[in-house]
């Protein structure tokens, strides 16, 4: 039998470790490095109660919700879309779980419904987006503006107390010494990964937001893609909100105030992009976040000026937005 | 260069900028003493967590957290400071941090404290007693003002001004309220309302006019205008709200709106009163000295350390330590020292002293 060469269009065979150290090159590379940096700095800071339990638990439950949201706004940012309402949706979201379930009302079946909430959001930003070609920001600070305003029109005084103990159990506990809801997670951010490297839809979501003039004469449905991924964007936000009643046993009408810009600036630290659609791997945005989450964190134990985590999180943006356009932007991806 | 090389260098830069933003926070650390970076589990002195509110605009807020660490400093104690940043969520994270820090009390303003059930559940599980400043929570100490007393106090003083000035002929009565602050709220803003009714009996009930002001002036000059064009012939207007910012942030609006010819506002807290930019037309407020509340707490604070923890108090009605208001005319207040100098002077007077004492009595 003889061996074929190899064509143009084969990929080159690499060799499994070559392979996944390939894998850290690019943004996920650099944020890799700056975390690895991050955790060292900790440890000769604050000392090994860096790592303890304690410390590795109110990092991980600071860090899960904000996570598993980012994760999902991920979709709509691959797909060239970004979604700004999904710090107004965590609030709403949780401002109708919260007001529904001290009714009396079954909080799994008020968790259907916070879900279905956050499908028709999702559904509207999509219809105005997709079907009336309207600008993204635009329209989805119109939902942000739109959402902040409604949890304040629900929430006119106190709101009432719905501590769910298992729901707190699962916000606040561990398993094997490591935060449940950061496992929680970590699982949804893997399984995104998967979904947006591995698979077609993935591909399909990527091609969407790198050239959707290209994708479509390809036979891709652009506005099926984006309608799926802004819906996907506004689902992650509802059960973010559902998790933070969860956690603190409430939601006042300001839950979730600026939370995209948090969510926002850790994705484009972990190599996303605002402005350019089908850059970024949620890999990196688990890592942006923990960048954040781990100095934040740093800040908070060694009782820091809390003002410099702003500074010092807008350096590390700037700076990534800059390595971004050093190694080639665009061309690099 | 090589795109490869490039990338090579931006991620050493990337890396670089992490550890040096790191280590310029590091070249400023704030808001503890006494080592704070020691775990207070491995050390005898007794040690307070004092989470400041970090709502926008209110400057009193972190010169809480200076007056209680001159307190802590003059007793020999550690002191480890964190903000709530205004957000429930932080507050919740910050009781797990003073909780790992092992800190013998807590003392807190939490201005959302929708979330204040669970780290009561926190603390109470740690076995950590808790000063809350204002806003009350079963099981902690609650030291606030007298907030009743407050309202009705700042209403008559603006009834009486009103009577004075323009025969109790007012076109409107403007409520700036909070009502997220609940009874806090109808305590201040609906005491005052009454208290102007009481005193001007024949303004009609058409006349009284709420908005919401969310207790900030960025929110009340937001929203106050709507209700200035639904009046567009008021001549005569008072305004009473849940707080100075509340207040001023209507009078402001006034002021934008070309409608500030006959306007007189009289705030709660006194936090606008002092100082050199106090608003024209803020004739006046019932000034706490909210940056003292930790000279009360500290009062609570000696008896814990001395292991003679007081019975829990902690409602409005039956606080812990209760501040006495002090009404004042903008006149009389510029005669009393603005909010840094308050606090430098509190800090020099003897333990046990309150800005009570020393500005209001006199």
């Amino acid at each position: 039998m003889t061996a074929t060469a190899p064509t143009l269009f084969d990929d080159p065979v690499v060799p499994p470790l070559r392979r996944i150290l390939n894998s850290f090159r690019g943004p996920v590379g650099s944020i890799s490095a700056t975390l690895v940096v991050t955790l060292l700095v900790g440890l000769i800071w604050v000392g090994p109660s860096f790592f303890s339990p304690s410390n590795i638990q109110i990092v991980g439950v600071s860090v899960a919700i904000p996570l598993i949201v980012g994760v999902m706004a991920s979709f709509a940012l691959l797909a060239g879309v970004v979604d700004l309402s999904i710090g107004s949706m965590v609030g709403f979201g949780a401002v109708v779980f919260n007001q529904l379930v001290a009714t009396g009302m079954n909080a799994w079946l008020v968790a259907l419904i916070t879900v279905g909430v956050g499908v028709v959001v999702g559904l509207t930003n999509a219809f105005v987006i997709v079907r009336f070609g309207a600008e993204p920001l635009a329209v989805t600070l119109g939902m942000l503006t739109l959402l902040r305003g409604l949890s304040q029109v629900v929430v006119v005084s106190a709101p009432p107390s719905t501590l769910i103990e298992p729901l707190y159990n699962v916000t606040q506990g561990a398993i094997a010494g490591f935060p449940t809801l950061l496992l929680i997670g970590i699982g949804v951010t893997l399984i995104a990964a998967g979904i947006v490297s591995k698979t077609r839809i993935g591909r399909k979501v990527q091609a969407v937001g790198g050239d959707d003039r290209a994708a479509a004469r390809a036979g891709i449905s652009v506005s099926k893609v984006r309608v799926i991924a802004l819906v996907a964007s506004s689902v992650g936000a509802a059960v973010g909100g559902i998790l933070y009643v969860g956690q603190l046993g409430s939601a006042s009408n300001v839950l979730g105030t600026g939370l995209e810009f948090q969510i926002y600036a850790a994705l484009m630290i972990g190599g996303y992009s605002i402005t350019r659609g089908g850059v970024g791997n949620p890999i990196g945005g688990l890592l942006g976040l923990l960048v954040v989450a781990g100095i934040t964190n740093i800040l908070n134990v060694t009782f820091t000026d809390p003002n410099y985590l702003d500074l010092i999180t807008a350096i590390i943006l700037v700076a990534a937005v800059l390595v971004d356009r050093f190694r080639g932007g665009d061309a690099f991806e | 260069m090589t795109h490869f090389t490039r990338g090579r260098l931006a991620r050493l830069g990337l890396v670089a900028v992490a550890a040096a933003s790191l280590m310029l926070a590091g070249c400023s650390t704030v808001g503890s003493t006494s080592g704070a970076s020691t775990d207070s589990a491995t050390d005898s002195t007794f040690t307070v967590g004092f989470a400041v509110g970090g709502q926008p605009d209110a400057d009193w807020q972190d010169l809480q957290g200076e007056v209680a660490k001159g307190l802590a400093e003059q007793r020999g104690w550690n002191f480890v400071e964190l903000s709530n940043d205004n957000s429930e969520a932080t507050a919740t994270k910050n009781a797990d941090i003073f909780i790992q820090k092992g800190v013998n009390m807590v003392m807190m303003f939490n201005g959302q404290p929708s979330a204040n059930p669970v780290i009561a559940k926190k603390y109470a599980d740690a076995g950590i007693p808790v000063v809350t400043f204002d806003i009350a929570q079963p099981g902690w100490y609650f030291v606030g003002v007298d907030n009743a007393t407050a309202g009705t106090d700042g209403g008559t003083a603006l009834g009486n001004l009103a009577k004075s000035k323009w025969n109790c002929q007012v076109d409107l009565v403007i409520s700036a309220e909070g009502t997220a602050a609940g009874q806090i709220n109808t305590w201040r803003t609906g005491n005052a309302r009454d208290a102007v009714k009481k005193v001007c009996p024949n303004i009609p009930e058409a006349n009284y006019v709420s908005y919401e002001a969310d207790g900030n002036l960025t929110t009340s000059l937001a929203n106050a205008p709507g209700v200035f064009a639904a009046h567009p012939d008021a001549k005569n207007i008072l305004v009473v709200g849940l707080n100075d910012q509340a207040v001023v942030g209507a009078l402001q609006a006034a002021t934008q709106l070309g409608r500030d010819g006959s306007i007189m506002g009289w705030g709660q807290d006194g936090g606008l009163i002092t100082g050199a930019n106090v608003d024209p037309h803020l004739a006046g407020s019932v000034m706490y000295f909210l940056e003292g509340y930790p000279a009360e707490a500290f009062k609570i604070a000696d008896e814990i350390a001395a292991g003679k923890a007081p019975a829990v108090k902690d409602t409005g009605t039956d606080p812990a330590a209760s501040v006495q208001p002090c009404p004042v005319t903008a006149a009389q207040a510029a005669a009393i020292p603005n909010i840094n100098d308050r606090v430098s002077q509190l800090a020099a007077a003897p333990q046990g002293t309150t800005e009570y004492d020393l500005f209001c009595k006199a």
